[in-house]
């Protein structure tokens, strides 16, 4: 990318902080989030200072994606019997949702939130194969990774229009259509929002990086992992809404090798088992997307 | 903290009666898959459940407990599996069954074999409907080809073999007369197009359709007659390797491979897997569905 278009980017996602709907708790959660020692108390402070977030949070912590059979009745509750990683990222769920109210999306933004919460939701069953994988990490990036989707429908709607409706009317991926036309991704916009945010170091690796797995420089195996949960929401129904003309060889693909690498136990998983059992899951996102965004739109993806 | 909790949001239930699924469901199901490949999702095990529930009337067995051990104890267990895999896959056939895996022949698999084949003198694709009972999966190709016939395979012979070791269902294939029943997926656009009325409930497949198809009787573990089936560009197998044995399946899937063209496809029913009967086939991901790839010479992936 040349140094002017970093430089528009940069100067576009400074604009993104005069947003008036982020919840006053998203970013001090986000900072938490990538601290090693957190402490419940501290969770507990943050969420009741909003008390629609915190009821939504209590809403979703029953969805079966969170495994909480009843609601439970304070945030403190739910800390004690989900963990405290658990409600860090049902938090991050609610609250990244509110944190991009517009009129600007180029997209259903209730698609998008099932394909960011698909992948969230891949990420983390994914790893609950792979003994030594960080399943709430895993979900975390998986929700974060397309945040520059976002930012492109805010600070570029104007370009990012277009390409939108050359992908969806060719059935091409996104990310090359945007690198065609605008020269530039939904992965360097986010990187640019990442660093503003001043997220953890592997999320930014992954917003960076989860088209193009193998220049990544750290924490590869969570971004070979986001890559590869991406690949199968959209082969699975929760893409971008529109039909992608591509077939998808998981195996043969570097980031498969990569988390291979990473986690043995990666060889005895039988894919296409796997394949059916997210197709189950799908449900139960559409149930969480419409708990938090309202209810579901049709979808022609398939 | 108090906070007041809006209504929850409650998972629509996998069994229309409100149930809770007997767990022991989820045993069969789980057994069903190791000797079929076939997968149950949560939300179609009703459908388990209901092939059960006419098993167990039919042999007198009054408990899900006894019949699961009907279904594990010797003697009768695989009879029983037998019987009951008929249960729970038949009523299914019909044209047009899968439109995931039809989209992803016409926009996916067409154009890349086309392509692949632009050098060749004899522009010609094979394509075998193995197991094609009463012929509704031949045809449904055979009208999605057609189709094309005008754009991308203008000047393309196109080929399909239909076999099925029962020689009624080869000739009621034969004749492509086809209800109400058979027809429920068929558009009005493709009734109109490529059917005859023959009477007042029953249409008949035209004959430049059916000229495309050869209707002949094969048993898929007859290894000489196997042998005469090679140059396939496509392999469909719906619904009929799981009454095999793994020994005879893995056999006859290893047929399947050596009879396919290096880069052809071999699909199975959309329920249905290899599971890990096969190491050389390639499981692809396309959009809704899961096929199954023999690597192309040129791809260094052998």
């Amino acid at each position: 990318m040349n140094p002017t278009l970093a430089a528009t980017i940069s100067e576009r996602v400074q604009r993104i902080k005069t947003m008036p709907a982020i919840p006053a708790v998203f970013l001090p959660l986000l900072k938490m989030l990538s601290r090693e020692e957190v402490q419940v108390d501290e969770v507990v402070r943050l969420v009741s200072y909003d008390s629609a977030i915190a009821a939504q949070c209590l809403r979703v912590a029953s969805s079966p994606l969170f495994g909480m059979a009843q609601p439970p009745k304070s945030i403190k509750g739910a800390v004690m019997s989900l963990g405290l990683r658990r409600v860090e990222t049902i938090l991050l769920t609610c609250c990244l949702g509110q944190a991009f109210p517009s009129k600007k999306w180029a997209l259903d933004p209730i698609v998008f939130w099932r394909h960011s919460l698909g992948c969230a939701m891949v990420c983390r069953k994914i790893s609950e194969k792979l003994a030594s994988a960080d399943r709430e990490k895993a979900y975390t990036a998986g929700l974060m990774h397309d945040i520059g989707f976002m930012v492109n429908c805010l600070v570029f709607s104007k370009e990012f229009a277009p390409v939108m409706e050359r992908a969806c009317r060719e059935g091409v991926p996104l990310h090359e259509v945007e690198q065609d036309i605008l020269g530039f991704t939904h992965s360097d916009t986010g990187r640019a929002l990442a660093e503003k945010w001043d997220l953890a170091d592997d999320i930014i690796e992954v917003i960076s990086h989860h088209h193009d797995v193998e220049n990544s420089q750290k924490a590869q195996p969570l971004v070979a992992l986001v890559h590869l949960s991406d690949l199968l929401c959209r082969m699975r129904g929760m893409g971008y809404g529109y039909y992608e003309r591509s077939k998808v060889d998981l195996i043969a693909d570097p980031a498969w090798v990569i988390l291979q690498q990473e986690y043995h136990d990666l060889e005895g998983m039988d894919l296409a088992r796997f394949t059916f059992e997210l197709d189950e899951a799908v449900e139960e996102i559409h149930t969480l997307v419409s708990m938090v965004f309202g209810p579901a739109p049709a979808t022609s993806e398939s | 903290m108090t906070i007041t909790l809006q209504p929850v949001m409650v998972r629509p239930s996998p069994n229309p009666g409100g149930d809770v699924i007997d767990p022991v469901y989820r045993l069969i199901r789980d057994l069903v898959y190791k000797v079929s490949g076939i997968y149950k999702a949560e939300e179609k095990l009703y459908l388990l459940a209901d092939g059960c529930g006419r098993r167990m009337k039919l042999v007198g067995v009054r408990t899900l407990r006894d019949y699961w051990e009907r279904l594990t104890a010797q003697p009768q267990r695989d009879a029983e599996l037998r019987e009951l895999l008929n249960e729970i896959t038949t009523g299914e056939t019909c044209l047009f069954r899968s439109q995931p895996q039809l989209d992803a022949l016409r926009k996916v698999i067409l154009p890349e074999l086309v392509a692949q084949k632009a050098r060749q003198i004899t522009r010609r694709l094979r394509i075998w409907s193995a197991g094609c009972s009463t012929g509704e999966e031949s045809y449904t190709l055979a009208m999605s080809l057609l189709e094309e016939s005008a754009g991308l395979l203008k000047g393309w012979i196109i080929e399909i073999l239909a076999t099925d070791l029962n020689d009624h269902s080869v000739e009621t294939a034969k004749a492509g007369v086809y209800g109400d029943y058979a027809l429920r997926n068929t558009t009005d656009y493709f009734k109109r197009k490529y059917f005859t009325m023959v009477d007042q409930k029953k249409l008949q497949v035209r004959p430049e359709v059916r000229k495309l198809v050869t209707c002949t009787r094969l048993n898929l573990q007859d290894d000489n007659k196997m042998l005469f089936m090679k140059g396939m560009d496509l392999i469909f197998c719906c619904n009929v390797l799981i009454y095999f044995d793994a020994a005879s399946k893995s056999k006859v899937i290893d047929r399947f491979f050596s009879n396919l063209n290096f880069g052809g496809y071999f699909f199975l029913g959309t329920s249905e897997s290899l599971m890990k009967l096969n190491d050389q086939f390639h499981l692809i991901h396309f959009p809704g569905t899961i096929g199954y790839w023999k690597p192309s010479l040129d791809s260094g992936k052998l």
